[in-house]
């Protein structure tokens, strides 16, 4: 689970381990389909570091109340064994009986960072806290808490890999509460399968247009704003000139209008145009071209080898360029 | 950790910086004098890092100051090993940690040193008032470790309290399992140097004059408990130390047995008894006069030549034991001519005007016991008087007593009196002891403080064997005719006097007896006990076996109560008559459309079965649309809740219907 920096001797015993106990849990829960509850048996819990110092602190001061024949000492050294133990059952109960009612996941670019939702539920009067989930050690994990009686949209990144079908092998949702002396770990093998797009690149200009408007007139989109098809959210890539500044000013967040292209003029998007460069190249020049057009919102298609997708434009037609980008040749 | 980088809110801070504090301030009276302003100056400078940004200091000072620090612990105690040593390194390295301490690694450091000196405080003092100071400050850690636990978004304190008492709740029942079932295997891993702390009460000599100091002490000595009546006042008097070496101002014990004991006959009522002897400098077990046999729970205890239980080491902590005694006795042998020397020594050239009184009254006197008895006399009628504070005496001291000061108390005329029957042939020795005992009703037990030290004669009268002769009782009759009730001591110590109200008699004692019940209960807790305690319970061998086998089933029954305790609870039904009412919709719409996902909100759900079902969709936005507006609005009218159960009520669906 750990991919560290330490030389390959010292690091492949490790990951050899943690894969085998990998498909070992996953061999032993099988996939889960939510919504599910979080049972005793897939909870597995361990000392940290600090639990490990804890313990033979402990052992430190059983042996001083041992040395002195020291009734108060000892008292004081089993309440602490004590306490540690109840925090270890608080820390497993901290996920005991949490339920997963819904995992979506959303499709990415090749290399970026996507988007898991997770809709988690605590049914129980007992609030859980200091809980973590991540998808795998090099993302980020998203920490959140569960009052009693209540659900939670927690969003968590992954790594997208190569271009294609990835599925999300496995999501830890984790807690150290309450005391960081015991951590406590669930597997979750959820039914997520998203589609990476290649990497948006290449700077090539984009293709003529196509097809001649019926009345030979274009607005102008500075001016035009009123006559905008839909609107979405503002992205950081997206010209200054493209918000829609009069809705900004009623009060709407920052968004980017979209126009109605005139119909009958598009762009084809064609696989064939691109012949000097590698098939990745290719089909990342492809996606760039995908997003300026959407970002300009004129209707464009998409020639691939086999397949033509017909020219269109909005988020359903970019969804279904990207993906057959994404799965070309696979 | 988990998350370095967050910094602890405030008020973990603080709880942290006050555990520390406290714990200090529990052991500041055994660390050095500088443990305490160090501390407090370096709570004050991280509590200033909570204003203005901290900036730590340089390494190589950090360093210097712990090598200086560990010096000073070094020069102050010439060790670092012991309680108070032990004790001041670790006040002195926390408070340094706390310059450094900005991650949680380091707090956790700085918390498991506070942890490690409320154990050395307890080690130190297990008195029964310091109980509640030490669960405040073990509250207080614990709130302290459940706050740095929970990091960045730690609740406020009041919850943190919560959490962290009802975990040491939970944890108390395990405690006090292995309290009683973790076997306590005596002896010690490491050698610990001799606490400088000065024991009061017996000693192995006695110079007149260092006695008094003892009747200031209202400390207790022990506690005896009887398995049947008292004995009277009269014979209340407890053995220690027997002292036969005199020279001329000093009486010291003789620690190699001279002759064997006089075997004895013992007669007359026998008293049988447990006794609970406090730490003291000598290893002379405190016994009622005269014990047969030996202490049953010390095996290597033994008894001396001259009828002194002796325990293989000194009393460093508090040991039981029991015995039966006689008052009466009589030895059927004759004195050895070794011991008889040994009682009949006297320094040469010293106290020469006593010895030649007691040479005149040797004569005048026709046997040994008219001699004793006009020794008495002489005591009674010579203008002697008893005091607590008498004058110094020179080295001739028991000429000093006699013939100058005339004034003394117990340890002054059991001298004087030892010396004249030396000096008139009768083998005597001093011994010293213990007079008297309050009888404490709360715990059952005769309670005998130092202040009841006493130190009293024995004359070898040929016939009789060993005769106790208290020379004090004539000078100051008081002393032994004394009703000794339970209001006023025996020995009338000056501060108990002041006990007359019978309130307050009644409030020292019962608080005296919760004392002894905690000393004899829980400190003195032991191996020996242990074994009784399983005796009880009905095991009576395999002692380490049935402990463990006791100590495993009781924690696995902890365990599964704990895991019982925290099992998975649903919340209980608190729906408002709001959420029963859109409840009761979708059970009306439950054939209409798939139930509500427990993801989805209610204007989903409404919008989700208009789709399908198009003739619900304006009632169905419309409900839902007012239920939001019920459930978030500002301001709610009860008319308004009405009128929507009531269109919820409305509501009819069927297959082929249409919505009403």
């Amino acid at each position: 689970m750990r991919s560290s920096g330490q030389s390959r001797f010292l690091s492949e015993p490790r990951a050899a381990l943690a894969a085998a106990l990998a498909r070992w849990a996953r061999a032993r829960q099988g996939e889960d389909a939510p919504p599910l509850t979080l049972q005793a048996r897939r909870i597995y819990i361990l000392p940290t570091p600090a639990g490990l110092a804890a313990a033979a602190l402990l052992f430190l001061m059983l042996l001083a109340g041992m040395n002195y024949d020291n009734s108060l000492a000892l008292l004081l050294c089993f309440m602490l064994c004590g306490v540690t133990l109840v925090s270890m059952h608080e820390c497993h109960g901290m996920l005991s009986g949490v339920r997963l009612l819904r995992a979506e996941a959303d499709n990415t670019f090749a290399g970026r960072l996507g988007e898991l939702r997770l809709y988690v539920e605590n049914p129980q009067s007992r609030a859980r806290y200091g809980l973590q989930l991540r998808s795998s050690a090099a993302c980020a994990p998203s920490r959140f808490q569960l009052p009693p009686a209540s659900t939670q949209l927690v969003r968590l990144s992954f790594q997208a890999g190569a271009r294609g079908r990835q599925r999300i092998e496995r999501l830890e949702l984790s807690s150290r509460a309450p005391l960081g002396l015991f951590r406590a770990w669930s597997w979750l093998h959820l039914p997520l399968e998203v589609v990476v797009y290649p990497a948006p690149g290449g700077a090539q200009a984009l293709p003529a247009r196509r097809g001649v408007a019926p009345r030979g007139e274009r607005r102008s989109r500075v001016s035009g704003e009123e006559e905008w098809a839909w609107l979405r959210p503002l992205q950081e890539s997206d010209p200054p000139r493209s918000v829609a500044w009069k809705a900004y000013a009623r009060g709407a967040p920052l968004l980017v209008a979209h126009y109605d292209a005139p119909t009958g003029v598009h762009r084809l998007l064609d696989f064939g145009l691109l012949p000097a460069l590698p098939l990745e190249q290719r089909l990342s020049q492809l996606a760039q071209w995908v997003i300026d057009c959407e970002r300009l919102g004129e209707s464009y298609g998409l020639q691939l080898p086999q397949r033509l997708l017909a020219a269109g434009h909005g988020l359903a037609q970019q969804r279904a360029c990207l993906e057959a980008l994404g799965l070309y040749g696979l | 950790m988990a998350d370095e980088a967050a910094a602890l809110p405030p008020h973990t801070v603080w709880l942290l910086l006050g555990g520390f504090l406290g714990v200090v301030l529990l052991n500041a009276h055994h660390t050095a004098l500088w443990c305490l302003p160090l501390a407090l100056g370096a709570v004050a400078w991280r509590a200033r890092g909570l204003h203005v940004p901290l900036r730590l200091p340089a390494r190589y000072l950090r360093l210097g100051v712990a090598a200086l620090l560990t010096l000073a612990v070094l020069a102050g105690y010439h060790t670092l090993n012991g309680i108070e040593a032990g004790s001041s390194l670790l006040v002195a390295m926390a408070a340094l940690k706390l310059t450094e301490t900005v991650r949680r690694r380091d707090w956790l450091i700085v918390l498991g040193a506070a942890l490690f000196l409320l154990l050395a405080a307890c080690l130190d003092g297990q008195a029964l008032w310091r109980l509640p100071l030490y669960t405040a400050e073990l509250w207080l850690l614990c709130t302290a470790l459940y706050g740095l636990g929970a990091g960045a978004d730690a609740p406020p304190t009041a919850q943190l309290l919560r959490r962290s008492g009802l975990s040491l709740a939970a944890a108390l029942p395990f405690a006090l399992l292995l309290f009683f079932f973790v076997p306590r295997l005596p002896g010690s891993f490491w050698a610990l140097p001799k606490s400088n702390e000065a024991f009061t009460g017996l000693g192995d000599e006695m110079s007149p004059g260092s006695i008094s100091q003892l009747t200031q002490s209202g400390d207790e000595a022990l506690r005896v408990r009887f398995d049947g009546p008292l004995p009277p006042p009269a014979e209340r008097y407890w053995r220690g130390p027997v002292l036969h070496v005199f020279d001329g101002y000093t009486w010291r014990r003789r620690h190699a047995d001279v002759g064997s004991a006089p075997r004895l006959q013992f007669h007359g009522p026998a008293y049988s008894y447990e006794v609970t002897l406090d730490p003291n400098e000598h290893n002379v077990l405190i016994a009622l006069e005269l014990p047969q046999g030996l202490p049953d729970t010390l095996p290597n205890a033994y008894s001396t030549f001259d009828y002194q239980l002796i325990a293989p080491a000194p009393v460093s902590r508090a040991v039981s034991y029991h015995l039966e005694s006689y008052p009466q006795y009589r030895s059927l042998e004759p004195l050895s001519p070794a011991a008889r020397q040994l009682d009949l020594q006297l320094p040469p050239q010293r106290n020469p005007r006593s010895i030649e009184l007691a040479h005149s009254l040797r004569q005048d006197a026709g046997s040994d016991a008219a001699f004793i008895d006009a020794v008495l006399d002489y005591l009674r009628n010579g203008g002697f008087t008893y005091t607590l504070e008498p004058p110094l005496l020179n080295l001739d001291s028991v000429d000093d007593l006699l013939f100058r000061t005339r004034q003394g108390f117990c340890g002054h005329y059991a001298s004087a009196f030892v010396t004249l029957m030396r000096a008139g042939g009768v083998p005597a020795r001093v011994v010293t002891g213990y007079l008297g005992g309050i009888w404490n009703r709360y715990g059952g037990y005769l309670f005998i403080s130092q202040s009841d030290a006493h130190a009293w004669a024995e004359v070898w009268r040929e016939n009789h064997g060993w005769v106790r002769v208290d020379p004090t009782a004539v000078v100051a009759p008081g002393r032994l005719t004394e009703e000794l009730d339970d209001l006023l001591p025996a020995g009338g110590g000056a501060g108990r006097r002041l006990l007359t109200a019978r309130w307050i008699t009644d409030a020292v004692q019962a608080w005296q007896g919760l004392n002894a019940w905690w000393q004899d209960e829980f400190i003195g807790f032991s191996f020996a006990r242990q074994l009784g305690l399983l005796a009880w319970l009905g095991f009576r061998n395999h002692d380490l076996q049935v402990l463990a086998a006791l100590l495993a089933a009781g924690a696995a029954i902890w365990l599964a109560l704990i895991a019982w305790g925290l099992r998975p609870r649903l919340q209980p039904d608190t729906e408002d008559s709001l959420s029963r009412s859109w409840r009761a919709l979708e059970r009306k719409l439950r054939r209409a459309a798939a139930p509500r996902a427990a993801h989805e909100s209610t204007t989903a759900y409404a919008a989700r079965v208009s789709r399908a079902h198009p003739e619900l969709s304006a009632t169905l936005r419309a409900l839902a649309r007012r239920y939001a507006r019920l459930r978030y609005g500002a301001s709610v009218s009860p008319a308004e809740l009405e009128q929507f159960h009531r269109a919820v009520r409305l509501l009819r669906w069927r297959p082929r219907g249409s919505a009403v």
